[in-house]
């Protein structure tokens, strides 16, 4: 085709099929979208087979190369995972509260969604997409939208469905934008406000200090009989203290942003002077959810790591790290939640 | 004019599935600072080298297709940019119809540079967000040179892909 036709016309054929294909792609088209799947089963058993002609050849060379860090690797981790443990028990019973105050509240959660789990079986083969590719597609139930999440966070949102593969876009990728909302109490973090705080009410930091209330109850006395004796014991309890203290909990809601491979997300609030005012480093980021939220209320995402006053401007850029190590992601688990397909499209 | 049409299409596709899929599985899995060496490039510039400015980018243009067909990209995106690629490299023949390994890998180096710089640019011209930032300043290079070193090696590869025989010189008899 190409030899009967002039330098100039091949070329430009080419350039004006990318611009047409682009388009097409870009405005939504089944038969594109019907030929991806196609092409996806017909790429998934060469992929196999290069899978298992590389990865012998890769484990002989790990194995030679990275022999020596293995072992001290895995004392690491066992240490850790000793150090998690003791977090995992904690966390669990926190849970069981949180849910428990939603249940009470009648608040939607990440807890009231199914998840199907899913296996990490691609990474994008470009310099320029942050994606990956798991194996769970529309036959398990997955649709365009869905947050992925891993043991540790948020890990990215479904952006193409196949039958039995599914692409993910990561939190990192620039594409990324999700709403967050950042959870803290007055005293958590470890930089100091530069001026006066404020809530997005206005109300100053310094007048939301923790109120503890303290109930003393009286003593109790009690009698129980037992039946095979006659006899009757009284046992007396000494006057119970109980204290509870109700921290304040200030809570920002902003867009989170990815930036690229590496690179931490970046926040920009919804109110600017909240990230220069009440949002500190250590503050835990997690989805704010909303109808219009593409995940969720309460998926963990990161924790602010920096926070850098903009000279000559009320805001701030607020950098946050995921808490998913995107880099050696395996398991992951699609949340069943579809979002609005407005906010998709956005 | 089948053969023509149909020759090396029916050698493209398979190659280029094969090309995919060794850049997926084994060049997406391990990249080199950060940066993903890019085997189906490097395949399409040693094909523009060994054919041709218009072989170049016919072959950039199918072997990107199928690029995009896998991944995330609008579909022709990554085909725009390798079928520039394929094209920078393919103007070798302009110097000379049958170039040495070493000056086919400097038209390589320049096409794969050019064809990875695209990439970006036509993500923001398309709409997507696109990585125009001083990444590329690193992501370029290691790109192109890994693309020159493979050249010599992949270029029998994409001669014969596009159905191009290498000229046999031969003595002038009196």
């Amino acid at each position: 085709m190409f030899l009967s036709l002039s330098r100039r016309r091949v070329l430009l054929l080419v350039v004006l099929t990318c611009m047409l294909l682009i388009t097409l792609d870009k405005r939504g088209n089944p038969v594109i979208d019907r030929a991806r799947g196609v092409f996806a089963r017909v790429l998934q058993p060469v992929d196999t087979a290069t899978k298992a002609i590389s990865l012998p050849i890769e484990r002989v060379w790990y194995g030679i190369s990275n022999y020596d860090n293995v072992q001290s690797e895995r004392d690491a981790l066992r240490d850790q995972l000793e150090h998690m443990k003791g977090n995992d028990v904690e966390a669990r019973s926190a849970i069981l509260e949180y849910r428990e105050l939603l249940k009470v509240n009648q608040l939607a959660s990440k807890f009231q969604y199914d998840t199907v789990a899913a296996q990490v079986v691609g990474e994008s083969p470009s310099n320029f997409q942050n994606t990956v590719e798991i194996n769970v597609g529309s036959r398990q139930g997955v649709a365009v939208g869905m947050p992925v999440t891993d043991g540790a966070g948020l890990v990215g949102r479904i952006t193409k469905v196949f039958p039995t593969r599914s692409i993910v876009l990561l939190i990192t990728d620039p594409e990324f934008s999700i709403s967050a909302q950042v959870l803290s109490t007055p005293d958590e973090g470890t930089a100091a406000p530069p001026t006066e705080s404020t809530t997005l009410s206005g109300i100053p930091i310094s007048d939301l200090t923790s109120t503890t209330t303290t109930t003393t109850l009286p003593p109790t006395t009690t009698t129980v009989a037992t039946a095979d004796t006659g006899q009757s014991t009284t046992s007396s309890t000494p006057a119970n203290t109980t204290t509870t203290t109700l921290l304040a909990v200030v809570r920002e809601t902003g867009t989170l942003q990815g930036q690229g491979a590496d690179k931490p997300l970046w926040l920009r609030f919804v109110d600017t002077t909240s990230s220069v005012t009440s949002v500190k480093v250590g503050a835990i980021v997690d989805t704010a959810g909303g109808n219009n939220g593409l995940a969720p209320q309460g998926i963990p995402i990161g924790v602010i790591t920096n926070i850098e006053r903009q000279t000559g401007s009320s805001s701030a850029l607020v950098e946050v790290t995921p808490n998913a190590s995107l880099r050696r992601l395996n398991f992951v688990a699609v949340v069943l939640y579809v979002p609005n397909q407005d906010a998709v499209g956005k | 004019m089948r053969t023509v049409v149909f020759g090396p299409l029916i050698r493209l596709v398979p190659v280029g599935l094969i090309a995919l899929s060794i850049q997926r599985v084994v060049f997406a899995a391990h990249p080199v600072h950060d940066v993903k060496l890019q085997f189906v490039l490097a395949l399409v510039v040693a094909a523009g080298a060994g054919g041709g400015a218009d072989r170049g980018a016919v072959a950039g243009f199918v072997l990107g297709l199928l690029y995009d067909a896998s991944g995330n990209t609008p579909l022709g995106l990554m085909a725009l940019a390798y079928g520039v690629a394929g094209m920078t490299a393919g103007y070798v023949h302009t110097f000379t119809p049958d170039p040495q390994w070493w000056l086919a890998s400097i038209f390589a180096f320049f096409g794969a540079a050019v064809g990875e710089a695209a990439i970006p640019v036509a993500e923001v011209i398309t709409g997507e967000s696109g990585w125009v930032t001083r990444d590329i300043a690193l992501t370029v290079p290691i790109v192109a040179a890994f693309c020159a070193l493979m050249c010599p090696l992949l270029m029998p590869v994409g001669r014969w892909m596009m159905g191009v025989r290498r000229k046999k010189w031969k003595a002038m008899l009196e």
